[in-house]
């Protein structure tokens, strides 16, 4: 079983991933303090064009991650719009209840939702796991024994999906019956995770001494196979991100969309 | 040098101590061989030989001498649980990086290592989940390797690998060992005696009965190593003679499966394709083939684990001509993963409970079964607890208790010691006698010629060769040979 996902590297997979890291971290702290539709609106018009030409990943993939996307987008805006409070009445019917401010609210909760969505998928495709140890421990200064020990525990996930497979054909076979409702998804919970656990505990202890035994944490001083720095990729994106910010804030104040600037 | 003297070892919860006043010393440059039953210590023998206990795993030991070195490499057996690193030059290189090893000197060296065991990859940053199980320990070789070791320890580097890739883990260690102390556990051994000059037996409780050059030990201590389940060269025949000699088998049998234009899939490709075959009632099939030729794609196919086409018909007791459970037997490689209760016990009573078997019967059978499979003193411990070989024969119990037609075994004797693959084969045939068809995957020919009554050679997916096979076991006898 293979489930690795082939993908051409583009400039976003060359940003140094602290950098990265650190950047979409502050933006999604400054994000919480945006109370205006309208900009969020076209701060994610730029995150969905590099969302979709950005990541140098299949159509295939592209697609298949954007439907959980759409999901929490309409999930996290409708609930807010059918049973958001307000006071301008649009439409009622029993327990739903639109008002013009729960529907912008409503739209406002989604938007951020997604913005939040998009950008941690823009990060989870363009940065390979290994590289943004290497780069934490370089450039934040992470120890080693907690970035291999993440490392390591990434490479156990295909082997894990694996057994999975065959956890299940396994149960099958036994003739192993669920009960109806919660206690089913007890049930099925335990006789999952048990086996998987207890696999996956024996082998990384194993692991952990084949590490050892590799002369891992003897001293402190290492040297590193890959050295990430920075570049003036990093510096293209910051300036990007800070362009396309002031871009839509214009945009925001001269071309509205939403009737509305403050939803909080 | 090593040496220990007079080594005491305790494991937590056990009562008993492991070693008791072990003396041990190895000189540069020896290559030595650790035999012993399953439990006798020999692993941890080595671990405490490399230092790993108690400097890395927590067992309290005591010695009143203990020498190790300062420089050693160790090989494990599990090729799926010695890698940190998702990428073979990765996982090299994590090895120089812990030697402080500068940058720019890595790629030569990383493809230098590669280069001593044989790996010679196009690209040498390739997906360590890619290679074979032999790929992978020769990649953990040459890792050990990197760590420029004087010392080479070696943990049953063999024991998960087929024969083609034990035999080349065995030829690249015989190659880059020549000038390093190697120590050695394995209980297969055909291919490790070229490589040693002494040979260790330790017995149940870890005392050393013997010590010696290979050729006298082999010809000395004979019986214990088949006592102890070491597959020593031509184990086999001496298997083979002690067994009764089984009645002409007869192939006129109704058939319990018929297959025509059957195919497996696997992600939604053809991997396995068979056409016009039948199974019979009393049949002992062996499936072989080399690795990844589909031999358990077929047997997942068989039982509808996976998306099939084509036709096959099932004619079960009881009249039901369909894939039941409650009438076919699965036994994965893995016996753990077939374990859903808390007890050995608790097991067989679910395989019953599904089956029709009445519920008053439940006790007695249970009983039986657990004295036929000689787990009846750990009925009460949870399976976890239980040994390999136990486990092994605990899951052949929970398929078998409930009255089903036909068992399917994939590569059940796989990584088994001497001991515990006799006990199964004889197990097997049991069951057989009483009416069980026995369908397996094997690679090991002599269980093919002394017990199969029919072989199926798989090659690329699809059934090649089928043959109808006498059970005369005269047939190894004759090229018996005593020749170490």
């Amino acid at each position: 079983m293979s489930i690795s996902i082939s993908y051409q590297p583009t400039w976003l997979h060359q940003i140094n991933p602290s950098f990265k890291l650190l950047t979409l971290t502050a933006l999604f702290i400054g994000l919480l303090f945006v109370h205006n539709p309208n900009f969020l609106l076209y701060m994610i018009t730029g995150i969905v064009v590099l969302y979709l030409f950005g990541t140098g990943h299949r159509w295939k993939v592209i697609g298949l991650l954007a439907i959980p996307l759409t999901i929490i987008f309409l999930s996290s805006s409708t609930t807010m719009i059918f049973f958001g409070e307000g006071e301008q009445t649009w439409f009622k019917f029993g327990l739903i209840h639109i008002t013009e401010e729960s529907f912008y609210r409503g739209i406002h909760l989604g938007l951020r939702s997604m913005v939040f969505g998009l950008l941690s998928l823009l990060f989870a495709l363009t940065t390979r796991p290994v590289y943004l140890f290497y780069s934490t421990m370089q450039q934040l200064k992470l120890k080693p024994k907690y970035a291999y020990s993440f490392m390591a525990a990434i490479r156990m996930l295909p082997i894990i999906v694996e057994e999975f497979q065959t956890l299940r054909q396994a149960l099958k076979v036994r003739g192993v019956q669920y009960s109806k409702g919660m206690k089913g998804m007890y049930e099925k919970v335990k006789l999952y995770a048990i086996p998987l656990l207890a696999q996956s505990i024996r082998r990384a202890h194993r692991i952990a001494v084949s590490m050892e035994a590799k002369q891992f944490s003897k001293n402190n001083k290492r040297t590193f196979y890959y050295h990430l720095g920075y570049t003036n990729k990093d510096l293209l994106f910051f300036l990007s991100l800070v362009v396309w910010l002031m871009i839509s804030y214009v945009c925001s104040n001269q071309f509205t969309v939403f009737p509305v600037e403050y939803v909080r | 040098m090593l040496e220990v003297k007079n080594l005491r070892a305790k494991y937590p919860n056990e009562t008993s101590l492991l070693f008791k006043d072990v003396s041990l010393s190895i000189q540069q440059g020896e290559k030595v061989l650790l035999v012993g039953p399953s439990g006798s210590g020999k692993s941890t023998l080595l671990q405490i030989l490399a230092g790993l206990i108690p400097d890395v795993i927590e067992v309290p030991i005591k010695a009143d001498k203990r020498k190790i070195s300062e420089s050693y490499g160790m090989v494990f057996q599990d090729p799926d649980a010695q890698f940190c690193m998702p990428y073979v030059d990765e996982e090299i290189a994590f090895v120089l990086e812990n030697r402080n090893i500068p940058q720019q000197n890595m790629a030569p060296l990383i493809s230098q290592y590669l280069d001593q065991v044989g790996l010679q990859l196009a690209d040498e940053h390739v997906s360590v989940q890619q290679l074979s199980g032999g790929m992978k320990q020769r990649l953990a070789i040459a890792s050990v390797l990197a760590l420029e070791p004087e010392v080479l320890f070696l943990d049953e580097p063999t024991a998960m690998l087929d024969q083609v890739g034990t035999k080349q883990v065995w030829d690249t260690l015989k190659e880059v060992s020549e000038d390093k102390t190697v120590v050695i556990v394995e209980h297969k051994i055909d291919h490790v005696l070229p490589l040693v000059d002494r040979v260790i037996i330790l017995d149940e409780i870890g005392a050393i009965v013997a010590d010696g050059e290979p050729n006298d030990i082999f010809s000395r201590f004979r019986s214990k190593l088949y006592q102890y389940g070491i597959w020593y060269p031509n184990i086999w025949d001496d298997y083979a003679r002690q067994l009764p000699n089984y009645a002409q088998y007869d192939n006129v049998h109704q058939p319990i499966i018929t297959m025509d234009s059957f195919q497996g899939y696997y992600q939604k490709q053809i991997k396995m394709h068979v056409n016009d075959a039948v199974i019979r009632r009393g049949d002992w099939l062996a499936i072989t083939g080399e690795n990844g030729s589909g031999k358990s794609t077929l047997m997942l196919a068989i039982m509808q684990l996976i998306k099939t086409s084509g036709e096959i018909n099932y004619f079960l007791s009881d009249n039901i001509n369909t894939c039941d459970y409650r009438k076919m037997g699965y036994v994965f490689q893995n016996p753990e993963l077939q374990f859903i209760t808390n007890s050995v016990y608790a097991e067989l009573e679910h395989s019953l409970k599904n089956s029709e078997v009445h519920p008053e019967e439940f006790a007695d059978r249970i009983e039986t079964h657990l004295k036929r499979y000689n787990l009846y003193h750990v009925k009460d411990h949870h399976p976890y607890q239980l040994s390999i070989g136990q486990k092994k024969r605990l899951s052949v119990a929970t398929a078998t208790i409930a009255d089903v037609d036909i068992l399917l075994l994939d590569e059940p004797t796989f990584g088994q010691d001497a001991k515990n693959t006799f006990q199964m084969l004889e197990l097997f045939e049991e069951c057989r006698k009483n009416g069980i068809t026995i369908v397996m995957v094997t690679h090991q020919p002599e269980i093919v010629e002394l017990y199969a009554t029919k072989e199926w050679r798989i090659k690329d997916g699809e059934l090649m060769e089928r043959f109808d096979l006498s059970r005369v076991q005269e047939n190894i006898l004759k090229d018996d040979m005593y020749v170490y």
